[in-house]
Parts: C-alpha cells; sequence; structure tokens
C-alpha cells in the first residue's frame, strides 16, 4: 500500500500529437480531453472519458507525510490502514464482501504529499465506488480495537519495506538529503510512533488535512463527466471547509551530505547519489527529466548493454560496473532529487561512481544534439506509452491536478519537450549538478565507496 | 588474512553500525551548501507547468468511441497468418507470436529459448547493429520486446500507427533474418549466466519452482523441459544450434503476425513484403526438400515429485523468517477444452496470494486459499492457486510457503483443500467468482499489448480470435455442477508436487497423495481432529 513516487511521470496513455509547428492551425489529438469541474466546497472532479467498459476512480489527497512533525509522522500512512476497516454505514466484512461481488479492486497509498484511494471497477459499477470511497474518507470507524489490531499489521508491512533495499536506501537518502525537515522523515514513521498513534491522532489529521478544497475526484475509462460530478455533489458536497486553512508549508530544505549503513555480510552494495532537482511546477522540470532519459536505466540481464541508447549502460556492461542502475527525478512541491541509483559488488563501486560522474559532468559541458535528440525522443515515447489503461490514465489526472492544477495538455508537453536544446540541457544541469554538494545514501558493503570529499570533487571539473 | 585485518574489519563494522545508530539519532555529519542554496527562478525560458504555455495551435481532441472490435484474419500463400483489430488511438502493438518454446526442445540442449529471448531485437541483415534497429524504432516513437512461455515466443513492439510499415520491417528481420553475430551470443551467454546467477541469490522462487513443477507433473517430456537455461547448458548453445532450432521452428505455418490499432489490408501487404517477399536468413534455393523437424508429441502428463532440499536465500535486512517452498498441481484441461472456462472460475475460487500481500478488498479476500487456508493457519506465508493452459494439456497449481518446520502441515493442508473442490460449491462463492473472472478479463483487456497477445495467441491456436463478450457469456453459464464436474477430474490423476527449501519435514508423495484422494465423501469432523492448529 506504499508508493514513493520516483520518476516524475507526467502523461498518461495519450497519443502522440501531430505538428505543433507555429504555422499549425490546430493541433489534433487523438485522446478525449479531460474535463475538470470544481464544485461550491472546492473538490476538483476530472476525468477523462474513453467509453470502456472498465473505470478507475479515486480521491487525490494533498496530504502526506510531509505534513507530518516528529511527533504524529507516520499518521498519514496508519489512516491509510484504517481505510478499509469499516466506516459508520458498513462494518468491514460488508465493506470487503461488497467490494469483492462486485469484481473490483479498492486500493490506496501515501507518498510524501498525497494520499491516495482509488477502485477499479466494471463502468456500471461507479456510482457505487463513488459511494464507498466518499464513505471510507468521511466516515471511517477508527474502533479501537482495529487501532491496535492495525499496529501489528503496519510493523509487519515495516519489516516488508526494510527487506526492499531499494526503498531503504531512498528513505536514508530522503533522510539525510532533507534532515531536519518533514521531508526527511519516512511515510511508515518510526516504531515508537506506531506503538502509540491514537484515535484523536488519527481524527485530528482528518480534520485538519482532509479538506474538500485539497481533494481531487478523477476518473478514467468509462465515466461520463456530468454523472460523476452528479455523485461527487451526493457523496462528497457535505464536505466543508473548516478553520484550519491549508497550512502553508514549511520549505525543505536541502543538505548535500551522506549516511553510510555498512554491513560486509550483504553480497551487493546499493547506493543512491543526488542533487536537489526543481519542485513540481518549474519549468526546468522538462530538461531534468531529458537529462534523467539520456543517463537512463540497465539492468545486466537485459544484456546488449554494448548498444544501450544511454553510455552509462555500455560502459557498465563493457566493465561489468554494475548490476543495475536506475536515474531518478522526484519532485516534491518546493524542491526534487535529481540523482542515480545503482547496485554494485563492493570492488565496483568506485569505479562506478567514477562513471556516473564523468556523465553528469558532459551534461553539463560537453553534451551533444545527437544524445539530446535521441533522449528527448525517449521520454515523449515513454510517457506515451507508459500509461495504458484507466488506472494509469486516473492516476496522472489525479496527480496532475494536484501538483499542476491542471492536466497539461498532450501537445503542450509535447511542445516543451520539443523546445529542450542542448544549450538549455547544459544550462539546467550546470544550475543543478555542477559543483554542488550532493545527497549520497548506502547500504551494504560499502567499504570502497569513496569519501564524501572525493564524491562532492566529482563534481567539478577543472576545465572549461 | 592476518588478525589485524580481522580485527580491522570489525572494529569498522562496529564504527559503522555507531555511526548510522547516531545519523538516526542525531543527524548527519553536515557538508552544508549553507548560504548558497539554489537560485529562484528556472533556467528554462518558459512558463512554470501549472501555467500554459503561450503560442500553442488551439487542439481538437476526439470524443471517445468504443466500437466492437473484429478481428480479420488472412493467410498469405506460405501459410503465415496476419491478424489485425482496429483499435481507437493514434497507437499499435503489433508482433509475431511463434509456436516455438522450450517444449520443443528435446533433441536440442536445453535453453535455446532462453538464449533467443537475450537474443531478440540484436542486429540483422538490414540493421547492421542492435542500436540501429532500435534509431529505427525511435524514430517512430517505438519499443520492443521478446517474451516466451513454454510454448509460445512473442516478439511485441509498440509504436506509432504511421511507423507501421517501419516496424513491420523490423519484426520480420529480427525474426526472420537475425545475424545471431559470435559477439552477440557471448553477450547472451553473459546475461544468461547473470540471470541464473540472480535467480539463484534471490528470496523469490516463482521461477524456479513453475519450472520445477512442470517437470514433474510431465517429467522428461514437452512442456517438462525447463524454461530456464539449466547450467551446464550455458556454455554448449552455439550459433549453429539456435539457427537450426530457428531454422525448424521459425516457419510460416508456426507463425501468427499480429496487430492491434491498424488497418488491416496496408498490414497484409507489409507482412507480404517482409515476411514473405524477402527470405529467411536460413533459407537456401538448393534446400527445397527441407522439412522442418520439430517434436509433435502430445504433452503426457506423468505426475510424481521433484524436489530440492536447499538453503532459500532470506529476505536481506528483514526478519522474515527462512522459508520452503511447496507446489502441489494437477492436470487440468487444454484452452481448447469444452471445461476450460469452469477451470478458470475454479481458479478463481481458490483464488489465495500473500498472507501479508498489499491491496486493499478487491485481491480476493474471500477466495478459499484465504478464508480455509491463510486466514486459518497463520504460519502460512503464501497460498495462491494458478492454472496454466497449454494447446494440448493444462496445469492446475497451488503454491504455498511457510518456515521449513511447518512444511508438513502445510502439504496436507493444501492437499485436502484440494480434495475439497469436488465437494459442495456455495451459491455466493460461485457468483463471486464469475463476476471477477469477468471483470479480471475485461481489467486486463484494457492495454493493448494484451489485446495484441489475445489475438496472436487465439488466432495461433484456432485460427480466429473470440471476441471478450464470448468469453463473458460463457463465464456466466458455469454452474456448481460443471465446478465438481472439473474437479473431479483433475483429482482423479496423480498429482505433481514441487519442493523447494529446507525439507527434511516434507511429507512421503504417497501421503500427499492420499490426503487429496481420500475426502470424496464428508470427512469434515475427522478433518479438523487429525489436524492440530
Amino acid at each position: 500500500m506504499l508508493k514513493v513516487a520516483t520518476t516524475l511521470r507526467l502523461l498518461s496513455k495519450q497519443q502522440r500529437l501531430f505538428a505543433t509547428a507555429a504555422n499549425q492551425h490546430e493541433a489534433l489529438v487523438n485522446v478525449p480531453p479531460t474535463k475538470l469541474t470544481v464544485l461550491d466546497n472546492g473538490i476538483r472532479v476530472a476525468t477523462e472519458d474513453s467509453g470502456s467498459a472498465t473505470a478507475t476512480v479515486g480521491l487525490w489527497i494533498d496530504a502526506g507525510s510531509r505534513y507530518e512533525n516528529s511527533k504524529n509522522n507516520g499518521v498519514a500512512h496508519f489512516l491509510e490502514h484504517m481505510a478499509f476497516k469499516g466506516t459508520s454505514k458498513r462494518s468491514q466484512t460488508d465493506l470487503e464482501l461488497h467490494v469483492e461481488n462486485m469484481g473490483a479492486h479498492l486500493n490506496a497509498y501515501t507518498s510524501r504529499e498525497q494520499t491516495v484511494f482509488y477502485a477499479k471497477c466494471l463502468a456500471n459499477d461507479v456510482s457505487s465506488a463513488i459511494e464507498i470511497l466518499a464513505d471510507i474518507i468521511q466516515n471511517s470507524s477508527l474502533a479501537e480495537p482495529e487501532i491496535e489490531r492495525e499496529r501489528g499489521v503496519i510493523l509487519r508491512e515495516m519489516q516488508d519495506v526494510e527487506s526492499n533495499l531499494q526503498e531503504v536506501v531512498f528513505d536514508h537518502l530522503h533522510a539525510t538529503a532533507f534532515q531536519g525537515t518533514p521531508l526527511g522523515q519516512t511515510i511508515l514513521g518510526p516504531t515508537k510512533n506506531i506503538k502509540k498513534i491514537s484515535k484523536s491522532d488519527l481524527q485530528q489529521y482528518i480534520k485538519t488535512h482532509y479538506q474538500p478544497s485539497r481533494i481531487v475526484l478523477s476518473g478514467a475509462g468509462g465515466v461520463e463527466h456530468g454523472k460523476l460530478v452528479d455523485l461527487a455533489k451526493k457523496h462528497l458536497g457535505g464536505l466543508k471547509n473548516t478553520a484550519l486553512d491549508v497550512p502553508d508549508i514549511t520549505p525543505c530544505r536541502y543538505t548535500g551530505s551522506e549516511i553510510r549503513v555498512r554491513d560486509d555480510s550483504m553480497p551487493l552494495a546499493h547506493i543512491a547519489v543526488a542533487v536537489e532537482g526543481a519542485g513540481w511546477t518549474d519549468a526546468d522540470n522538462i530538461p531534468l527529466m531529458v537529462a534523467n532519459t539520456l543517463i537512463g536505466a540497465w539492468d545486466r540481464s537485459q544484456g546488449g548493454g554494448a548498444n544501450n541508447a544511454s553510455y552509462l549502460a555500455r560502459a557498465a556492461s563493457l566493465g561489468n560496473l554494475c548490476h543495475s542502475f536506475q536515474s531518478f527525478n522526484t519532485c516534491y512541491k518546493d524542491t526534487g532529487l535529481w540523482g542515480i541509483y545503482f547496485v554494485s559488488e563492493p570492488m565496483q563501486i568506485e569505479d562506478m561512481l567514477y562513471n556516473i560522474q564523468s556523465e553528469w559532468m558532459k551534461l553539463c559541458n560537453s553534451v551533444t544534439e545527437g544524445e539530446v535528440e535521441r533522449a528527448k525522443n525517449l521520454l515523449k515515447t515513454n510517457m506515451l506509452l507508459q500509461l495504458d489503461g484507466t488506472t494509469p490514465v486516473c492516476e496522472d489526472i489525479g496527480r496532475q491536478i494536484l501538483c499542476y492544477n491542471r492536466r497539461i495538455p498532450i501537445h503542450e508537453l509535447d511542445a516543451r519537450i520539443e523546445a529542450v536544446s542542448v544549450q538549455n540541457i547544459r544550462e539546467v544541469c550546470y544550475k543543478y549538478l555542477f559543483d554542488k554538494c550532493p545527497a549520497v545514501a548506502a547500504v551494504g558493503p560499502t567499504e570502497a565507496l569513496p569519501d564524501y570529499n572525493r564524491i562532492r570533487s566529482g563534481m567539478y571539473w577543472l576545465r572549461v | 588474512m592476518s588478525h589485524l585485518t580481522d580485527i580491522k574489519v570489525l572494529f569498522s563494522r562496529l564504527s559503522s553500525m555507531k555511526t548510522s545508530i547516531n545519523t538516526l539519532r542525531y543527524g548527519v555529519r553536515k557538508f552544508s551548501q549553507g548560504d548558497k542554496p539554489l537560485p529562484k527562478g528556472s533556467v528554462t525560458p518558459l512558463p512554470p507547468l501549472s501555467e500554459p504555455m503561450p503560442n500553442l495551435p488551439p487542439v481538437v481532441y476526439s470524443s471517445a468511441k468504443s466500437e466492437d472490435s473484429i478481428t480479420e484474419v488472412t493467410t498469405l500463400s506460405n501459410g503465415l497468418r496476419v491478424a489485425s483489430e482496429k483499435k481507437f488511438g493514434q497507437f499499435c502493438t503489433a508482433g509475431v507470436v511463434i509456436d516455438s518454446g522450450p517444449r520443443y526442445e528435446v533433441t536440442y540442449p536445453n535453453g535455446i529459448s532462453h538464449f533467443l529471448e537475450k537474443l531478440s531485437f540484436g542486429a540483422t541483415h538490414k540493421f547492421p547493429t542492435r542500436d540501429v534497429m532500435l534509431r529505427e524504432l525511435e524514430r517512430h516513437g517505438g519499443i520492443c520486446d521478446c517474451q516466451g512461455s513454454r510454448d509460445t515466443t512473442v516478439y511485441a513492439t509498440s509504436a506509432d500507427s504511421r511507423g507501421l510499415e517501419a516496424v513491420t520491417q523490423v519484426l520480420a528481420e529480427v525474426t526472420l533474418r537475425p545475424q545471431l553475430s559470435v559477439e552477440e551470443i557471448e553477450a547472451a551467454r553473459q546475461a544468461v549466466a547473470f540471470e541464473l546467477e540472480t535467480l539463484a541469490m534471490r528470496p523469490e522462487q516463482e521461477t524456479i519452482l513453475m519450472d520445477m513443477i512442470h517437470s514433474a507433473a510431465y517429467k522428461g517430456n514437452t512442456l517438462g523441459l525447463p524454461k530456464t537455461c539449466p547450467k551446464e547448458n550455458v556454455n554448449k548453445i552455439d550459433r549453429g544450434v539456435i539457427i537450426n532450432f530457428l531454422k525448424n521452428h521459425y516457419t510460416p505455418d508456426r507463425m501468427v503476425v499480429a496487430a492491434v490499432g491498424v488497418e488491416h489490408g496496408p498490414f497484409v501487404e507489409y507482412v507480404q513484403k517482409y515476411f514473405v517477399d524477402s527470405k529467411p536468413t536460413w533459407y537456401s534455393p538448393d534446400d527445397k526438400e527441407f522439412k522442418p523437424m520439430t517434436d509433435r508429441s502430445i504433452a503426457q502428463y506423468t505426475g510424481g515429485v521433484e524436489q530440492e532440499d536447499c538453503e532459500i536465500p532470506l529476505y536481506p535486512g528483514s526478519d522474515l523468517p527462512e522459508l520452503a517452498h511447496i507446489v502441489i498441481g494437477m492436470e487440468s484441461c487444454s484452452h481448447g477444452d469444452p471445461d476450460f472456462v469452469a477451470t478458470c472460475v475454479l481458479n478463481m475460487m481458490m483464488g489465495g496470494g500473500g498472507s501479508f500481500s498489499a491491496g486493499g478488498p478487491g485481491k480476493g479476500m474471500y477466495t478459499r486459499l484465504y478464508t480455509n487456508v491463510l486466514n486459518r493457519y497463520h504460519w502460512m506465508f503464501n497460498a495462491t492457486a494458478y492454472n496454466h493452459a497449454y494447446g494440448d494439456t493444462g496445469l492446475f497449481c497451488v503454491h504455498s510457503a511457510s518456515p521449513p518446520n511447518r512444511i508438513y502441515d502445510t502439504a496436507l493442508v493444501i492437499a485436502r483443500e484440494l480434495a475439497n473442490m469436488a465437494g459442495k460449491v456455495g451459491e455466493n462463492e460461485l457468483r463471486r467468482a464469475k463476476t471477477q473472472l469477468q471483470s479480471m478479463l475485461l481489467m486486463n483487456l484494457e492495454a493493448r499489448p494484451v489485446v495484441f497477445e489475445d489475438v496472436g495467441r487465439q488466432v495461433l491456436a484456432t485460427g480466429k480470435r473470440k471476441p471478450p463478450s464470448y468469453f463473458i457469456n460463457e463465464i456466466e453459464k458455469i454452474t456448481a455442477d460443471d465446478i465438481v464436474r472439473v474437479a473431479r477430474r483433475m483429482l482423479s490423476k496423480r498429482p505433481s508436487v514441487a519442493a523447494r527449501g529446507k525439507l527434511s519435514h516434507l511429507p512421503a508423495f504417497e501421503e500427499i497423495q492420499s490426503n487429496m484422494a481420500s475426502s470424496k465423501s464428508d470427512s469434515q469432523g475427522r478433518r479438523l481432529n487429525l489436524f492440530r492448529a
């Protein structure tokens, strides 16, 4: 149920548009439009109706672990767990049976800035699904015995998260890069908080954060916009914005720093290196994503790295430098993390890191037009093809409305990517990468990872 | 290794532990950029993403239309079948579905199909390197992949429909005219070796277990041959062997070229041009007499046991205990069998999953493996039902995992639950399983690549595609009697068992077998007494 947004994904299964040259009179977009309606209480309803036999509808809420402090860190995630434990209208069993009997799926996840509840169902059951979602966020019963039981489940989930080293490394990366700020906290929260979060903590959190002006109802697939708006009015119209207005988020300070958790009994080292990236709405995000695509991702069972589009993949494959790597661009409201995660054998760490930093420096200085064009093309393809199906589209709508307060039309996105030039990439990378203090998180046999000052010194070149 | 280094290692471990504790509690060493935060304002000369870009042309959106899709099929002069379906949208998925895979490897060293997967979309006659070919695909916003099951190999690409001709050419090149240079084969060999290494290091056992249960069920023949290249064959497979396999199996009568989201007419034309008019690499005019040799034998279900006593890697850094895995399988039916749909409903009814799997209601919480097994026996970590259907047979199985000292109980609980399938079928659970199967079918078909694969596989097997609505109706017709009949049919044969992990507590095969057979009559009461939980 936990999901960390690792890459900035913008687009849905929408189609490639026709040329957007200035002399073109109209851009034809072969997708249904995204319709947006704002209800009186501030709830935003956004849909893309493709008329299919199935649909996904969900509530995207502008709340997550970022809005917590060290005392209540973990509450947002705890609430996600309580969501399916029954409401004042229906017991847990009723809820489960109702959903199972419809052949629907109910799911929820919490990230650092968003809490999401969604349902995937047959198009005929959309009204039922919305009624359930509305019931869950307004009338969750939060019964004491359930809270007690869920503590155990969450602690168990924590074990699961700990067994996923990528998540462990990313948690450490946040903890060090955003130390002393709410973004440095984990989503699950520390064990001591999970053990003592009380019913009133949960209620308080709902009261403060589940405000209609911070909720988006998103739908994709067989959903009619008008119908969805009516359903939203009926089931969510009663929500009121309380005096506790949207809290101003404190800006999260980035700190170049490192965490190493050395464990020589593990076979492989898991390492993330990142610099501060751009916030969601920053126009620099598009060139950052192109740069991100240029570095690429690879894992050694793919083989054929020698022919990979990414130079780093070629180097990694030819030199047997790592088992896998993936570059990432994680965005938050006012900041972000742009970097790379890799898994390497102990003795290869240093060479891998050297190659990574060389590629980064190339991005700032000598990246070529051919590379940039290729990465732009790949990025468009990935964004266009990635989201196939009603759930990815619904997810895309929900997130974009929360982040941008609109859904970026496909032809605009295409134009924005098209506008990225070599010069633009160099300038943006110079701004975010060159001579910046990286944040480093490493778990495993990390003895051979160069010390911080040496990593730092790989962030610039003494040449023009 | 001197004492000194040992002590050094120990010391550094201690100190690294200490720092990690420190970091969590007191914050880390700081290399702060201090007084120079990132400059405000973008370098990129465009408005923020929350605001529209100026000077964009006006846009015309299409309105939704979902026409009922009809699959058109054309058979070309050499027996190659071309199938396509229109689908709304600018993108198409096209590919080749081939009746080839590990099940045909009996006279070859096993693992060729695994190699072919790694070699897919490599250099061809037209495209001197993989890079050139990928660039051609990228020009049309395309991506590609190759995946195989035991009896089918699928090469697929997704791209802008206007690039259909180029995509068709790429597909023909990679299936019929690959270069398979020595360097490429060496690279594939390395990739296969790496994959075997990774498989052995990972706690996830599904891939290995599925090979084992198939091997137990079809001992030494067809579907029992391993999908993962055996270690000893990694260095045996060479260019000659692979070309010989391709020559015999990648023949027009065993292939379907399918596409979703294209016009049928032009597609057939392109396929004719690149698949029929241009010849495969292995074609030479003098062997007109060449008759492909393939293993045409029908899968022989043998049943039996396949086990490996070994240590299963733990999930690193977690407190999850070591697990032992057991899969119990039975022969079900082929996908052409009249009982196929009923078997799928039964599979849905058994359901199951991990005891701690993520996801809310809808994951099958009221399926039998949850209500009768996982919810009762809390030491069990996983119990999931699968049905693998092939052209001439099928394998229905349940995979479960528990700590090694509980593997005895686990095996018998699952065996009895399987026997129980021939018992009473509740009205509600049947209704639920049917609805869930219907919705799962429709949800899967949201994705274009899934539609493509469905079209390709159905046309390969039967020459036509039955639309989803056909299956929705068929599912609706299933009754409790159908379920019981299917279950009895499966239970009447010798079971197959695959087990991996620390197996000292594994019951004998006969004991599992007798537990699956005994409960034709209702022995519910005795059953509970027999068993401590």
